[in-house]
């Protein structure tokens, strides 16, 4: 589990996040969700140790992450695997140097235990035949699915996913999010997953934390959206027409 | 005010890249890609710069001493002292700036706002040390190759000028070449090769490092790197030309 406490971050007089608190669950695809420029992704990367927090804590599974120094923080980092936006896969590597780098950099496995680990984890994301392509011959869901490989790779007990399904159709979306779902079921691990996409918050969301003006707003799960009449998140959630269509008919 | 803050970044650059490496094996094999890639692929540029500035060394010297005074033979001497003392550690490191420095720049640039940085950081690698430390490196280890060659290159173009233009007699050349050798004019160019390399890697590191933003912030850190490097080399070759000559 996940445990943030009364995190502030400030970057000089801009305060961006205010005194947020949150547990994210283990085995359940938590998600954080808000408007552009809400403070989320500033709250990922608080989460994760690319900021440092101005105030509050970090917590994995107990451990006070924000207190320890940049090089005692190597061990829990090995745990995070991590899935950004654009997929950030090293250019000048091949998909199958790219899931098999962190292996080679941390453990001591010989080259075939690292190209069966590599194999099993192409495998597990559909992506058995691309282990020769570079990224820049992958396309936008094929790159995502190598992060989500490249991530798994080090068997990590923390999983962090950058709007997964951003630039994606629908279809492709959908693989995504059931594979992120998958995943943090089959290794019982904790996945933290920031969106915008509505369809994967109705999908996936078990426990879902809107962050409105750097402030946590709201949390429940994807049925309590519907039930909700916490005006920001309605407002975020039911933007369209014909989403607020769909929550009258839902609500009968 | 701004000066010192970039300073005090660079610095703890430095600190960062000045570090053990994660995996030795790693870092070796890093190493001979990047002399492949900042030192090998350099060649072919940096032969013909040499061969063109030795050649036009010799012509430019030679048409000049029309008073007979002065002997042919100085004509191979001062080829071979501009050649080792300057135009090689000194113009190469410029154009070396421009080939290998604006790469670097770019090279991190890009993988500053791609996010594949942070993706090292979150892994728990040492971005710094792992990207820039095989770089210096492979640059200090192999630029004094280069421009050792760079040397030879540029002195054998003053000979072929002496050849084809038929300026002077190339036995005359050759013994000017020879003449009154001081192997110390080689340990000082080496000397500012290897602080050269040193600024060549560092100052575009830095740059490219720290980009914010996108594509056009990447080109103009690249701009910067190659203006600011060239700077600290002409600076540096001054203080170093005193320290070590006078």
């Amino acid at each position: 589990m996940i445990e943030v406490k009364n995190i502030t971050k400030r970057f000089g007089d801009n305060e961006v996040l205010s005194d947020v608190s949150a547990q994210f669950e283990r085995g359940k695809t938590n998600l954080i969700i808000g408007a552009s420029g809400s403070g989320k992704t500033t709250l990922t990367k608080c989460i994760v140790g690319l900021h440092d927090v101005s105030d509050g804590e970090v917590l994995y599974d107990g451990v006070n992450f924000s207190a320890l120094k940049q090089s005692e923080r190597k061990e829990i980092r090995q745990q995070i695997g991590f899935l950004f936006q654009g997929g950030a896969l090293f250019d000048s590597m091949t998909v199958e140097e790219n899931v098999m780098f962190p292996l080679k950099m941390f453990t001591t496995q010989s080259k075939k235990e690292m190209q069966m680990r590599v194999d099993f984890c192409l495998d597990r994301v559909n992506l058995s035949h691309t282990h020769k392509l570079f990224p820049a011959e992958l396309s936008g869901g094929m790159k995502k699915r190598v992060g989500i490989a490249r991530a798994i790779a080090m068997n990590p007990r923390y999983l962090f996913c950058d709007e997964p399904n951003s630039g994606l159709d629908p279809q492709t979306s959908i693989v995504i999010d059931q594979l992120i779902n998958e995943i943090t079921a089959e290794y019982d691990i904790t996945t933290i997953v920031i969106t915008h996409d509505m369809n994967s918050v109705l999908e996936i969301g078990e426990n879902v934390i809107f962050i409105y003006k750097g402030k946590k707003w709201w949390q429940g799960d994807k049925r309590d959206i519907l039930e909700t009449d916490n005006q920001e998140l309605t407002d975020f959630v039911y933007a369209s027409d014909f989403m607020k269509k769909i929550r009258q008919r839902a609500r009968g | 005010m701004q000066f010192i803050v970039e300073l005090g970044r660079y610095v703890k650059l430095l600190g960062a890249v000045f570090s053990r490496p994660e995996q030795w094996k790693t870092f070796r094999n890093q190493v001979f890609k990047e002399m492949n890639t900042l030192g090998i692929d350099s060649l072919p540029i940096i032969s013909i710069i040499s061969v063109f500035m030795g050649a036009v060394i010799t012509i430019q010297t030679a048409s000049n001493l029309d008073g007979g005074f002065i002997p042919l033979y100085s004509v191979g001497y001062a080829a071979r002292q501009s050649m080792i003392l300057e135009f090689s550690p000194t113009i190469i490191a410029l154009i070396l700036i421009g080939k290998v420095g604006s790469s670097i720049s770019s090279e991190l640039g890009t993988m500053r706002v791609s996010e594949q940085i942070d993706a090292l950081e979150i892994m728990g690698i040492n971005s710094a040390n792992y990207l820039i430390l095989p770089k210096v490196v492979a640059c200090i280890l192999f630029n004094p190759f280069l421009i050792t060659l760079s040397m030879v290159i540029g002195i054998s173009g003053g000979y072929l000028a002496t050849v084809f233009t038929g300026i002077m007699a190339g036995s005359d050349y050759e013994y000017g070449v020879r003449y009154d050798f001081n192997s110390f004019d080689y340990t000082y160019a080496m000397i500012k090769t290897v602080l050269f390399a040193f600024v060549i890697v560092t100052v575009p590191a830095f740059y490219g490092y720290y980009v914010k933003g996108g594509s056009v912030e990447v080109g103009r850190a690249s701009t910067k790197a190659v203006v600011s490097s060239s700077i600290v080399i002409l600076i540096l070759n001054y203080v170093v030309t005193q320290l070590l000559l006078i």
